[in-house]
Parts: C-alpha cells; structure tokens; sequence
C-alpha cells in the first residue's frame, strides 16, 4: 500500500507536532541554576564598584531617582520604627523568592554591612547583576547622613563637604552634630518617619518610570 | 546566552539598528504573504481566504517552539524575556477596537507599513489615520488612564494563569493551530466553492 503524498504544508504541521509532543517534557531555563564566575565578582568586591555611598544613595533621594529599588533587610519591626526613605521591606529569608525584574537596579542595606554582602551574594547566585550595597548599612547612613559629624581640625575641603552634609541631613530630618567643635555622641533617637520626601505628590515612593519597551 | 540586549551584547544604538533590520524584514514577509493588499486581507473576514490566520498562527507556533527549545537547551533565559503587563478588560477592548478599525480600513498597523512602502494609496491613507489616531489617543489618555490600567493582572503566562507545565500549555497551542489550519482549509474549500 502506497501512502498519499503530502504537502508541504501537511509536512510542516507534522514537524510542529512532533516538535509540540516532545516539547511537553521541556523545562525551560529560568535561571535557578547558574555558574558564578568568582574571578569577576571578586574583582567587582575588590574594586568596591558595588557600593553605594550612604551620601549619593540621599543625593538619589533627593532627586527623586526611580531607576533604582531600594531594598531594607531587616525585620519588619526594626522597618517600621525607622528606614530610609522610598525603602522597601524585604527580608533576607523573603529575598530569594521577591518577584525583582532581572535587570533592575537593586540597592541593598541591613544594620551594619553584613547581612546586605550576604544578601549581594545571594542575589548574584540567582543571576541579578546589577546589585549594590549601601557602604555601612544603616549605620553609615546615620553616620554620614543623619547626623554628620566635623572633624576637629578640618580642612578646607572638609569644611565645605559638611556643609552639604548639613543640609542633606536636615532634609532627612537628622540633626549635624559638632558645629561648634566637639564632636557630640551619635543621637539614639531616630528621626520621625515622615522625612520629608521631594517627590511631594504624597506618596513617597516616586512613580516609576514605565519601561520602553514591547511593541 | 540571551536575550542578547539583556546580557548586554549590544546597546541602545545597536538594538535600533537591529529593529530597524528585524523590521524591513517582518515588513518583507508581509508583503511576499500577500499582506501588503487590503483585498487579501479582508478575504479573511469574509472566511473565503484564511491566509491572515494561518500566517499568524504559524508566526505564533514558530516562535512559541523555538522560545520553548532555546530555553530548554539554556540558551535564553526566560526570566529576561519582557511580557507586556496583561489588563484583561481593557485590552479585549483594546482588541475589539483594532478588529473593527481592521475590518473597515483592510489594514492593521504591521501591514498598513508594508502597502505603503509598495506605494500603494490606501495604505498610506492608513498609515496616516494610525498618525493622528495616536496623536489624538494621546491627547485623550488622561482621561482614559483609570480604564487603560485597571484589571492589573501583571506579567503573567498561559502556564501560570492555568497552572500548568509550561510543555503542556506548548503542546495544547501547537494542536489547536494544527486543528485549526484543517478547519481553516475546509472553510476555505466550503466558501470559495459557493462564491
């Protein structure tokens, strides 16, 4: 018995199930594994390119920057008494499983540094690359942000950087410590939530920038 | 590995460049279809000539599969890949209003460019209704904002809305279009014999 020739057509839709059978035992790759390349992330640890400075993160701010996503490590409580502001809360055990775009930009901070350097590493094993820390969590925010300090002795320059740094910190409802020349004890009272935030349309997260992109 | 924008292969003027090239030739494909004519394209609203339908089904399964493979071999990374947010109601409205306006001017946007670059008139007739129809839209849109973004559903996929694998949903697309290119071809055959 001879079969019926086919078509071209009737070729290709043949093709196409075949290709749709075998594709029922796909897994697609969706990047849960990956190889790190530890020669270039320690370069980028080295080169310290993945910190961001508790004084340009307030500068960010204060432009009303939306190209990044600001991230607070810690518990929820610790949140709620005080963050930075425009922060989201995401907890490191969260962090794994937070629905973050691949190739946004994320600004991670806890405490001190540590966690938030875990937290980098962790989201460059789940292939995030565009991770940064802010330099001295929460710590040097308050230090070089909230409640900037004069060294005795200043110089110049230095002079001149504090005076900015004075009045980044009253926008951040901190409080400059040492005008006068000694150098007072970091406050233990944080500053009230409600920091003023430039964008002003009430919300304190500024809009985010819809993406160009799709047709 | 890709998306090759993504991984920063190329950047903001390369990737111009490169819709411009991807573009000429999805403009090139259209024409050759025979989509560069509003005759043939409005046959397929009147079911005597399914070649819109069959061209884009066929468009949908070859890049639906070779999507699937390229993920599957770990050559693209599907996480990367932009889904436009879906908004149910407003974008079956949305759909409703691009259909009619398909219906009445025998162009939709892909196509209207294609008749145009052959020169034809009712083409660039389109074209430039498409202009002043998005200048207008545009003027109009903070009124229209509310609708536009309400039925926030995200960037979801078929196999996450019906939770189910994602090789399950591939196959099921690839037998409705084969189902459907038979059922198209008899169509075809039933209309074009009575006319």
């Amino acid at each position: 018995m001879k079969l019926p020739a086919l078509t071209l057509n009737q070729k290709l839709a043949i093709v196409a199930v075949a290709l749709g059978t075998l594709a029922l035992f796909s897994v697609p790759h969706r990047g849960p594994v990956v190889t790190l390349d530890t020669r270039e992330l320690a370069l980028i640890v080295e080169k310290e390119v993945d910190h961001v400075t508790p004084s340009e993160l307030a500068g960010w701010i204060v432009q009303g920057r939306s190209d990044y996503r600001l991230i607070d490590l810690r518990a929820e409580s610790e949140y709620a008494a005080y963050h930075i502001p425009t922060a989201e809360n995401v907890t490191v055990a969260a962090l794994p499983d937070f629905p973050f775009l691949r190739n946004e930009k994320i600004v991670l901070y806890s405490d001190g540094g540590i966690h938030a350097a875990q937290a980098w590493m962790l989201m460059q094993a789940q292939g995030y690359r565009a991770v940064y820390t802010v330099l001295g969590g929460l710590e040097g925010w308050k230090d070089d942000v909230l409640y900037p300090a004069l060294p005795a002795q200043a110089s110049g320059a230095e002079r001149a950087r504090f005076e900015r740094a004075v009045a980044l910190s009253r926008f951040f409802g901190g409080e400059p410590r040492a005008e006068g020349g000694a150098v007072a004890p970091v406050p233990t009272e944080l500053p009230k939530l409600a920091a003023p935030v430039p964008s002003g349309a009430g919300s304190p997260v500024a809009p985010r920038k819809k993406k160009k992109e799709g047709c | 590995m890709a998306p090759f924008y993504k991984y920063g292969f190329f950047g903001d003027e390369m990737s111009l460049v490169l819709a411009f090239v991807l573009g000429t030739g999805f403009g090139f494909f259209l024409e050759r279809a025979g989509f560069g004519s509003a005759r043939k394209l409005a046959a397929q609203f009147y079911l005597y000539d399914m070649s819109v339908f069959k061209v884009m089904f066929t468009a949908i399964v070859t890049a639906m599969l070779g999507v699937t493979y390229l993920g599957w071999l770990g050559w693209l990374d599907l996480s990367l890949v932009y889904l436009v947010p879906t908004h149910l109601v407003p974008q079956i409205v949305g759909g409703l209003v691009l259909g009619v306006g398909f219906v009445v001017g025998g162009y939709c946007p892909g196509t209207s460019v294609a008749s145009l670059a052959t020169g034809r008139i009712d083409g660039f007739v389109y074209a430039f209704g498409i202009g002043a129809g998005t200048l207008v839209y545009a003027e109009v849109f903070p009124w229209l904002k509310g609708f536009v973004n309400s039925n926030d559903m995200g960037q979801v996929t078929l196999p996450e809305v019906f939770d189910l694998p994602w090789g399950v949903v591939v196959f099921a697309v690839v037998m409705i279009a084969v189902a459907g290119f038979s059922a198209a071809t008899f169509i075809e055959r039933r209309i074009g014999d009575r006319s």
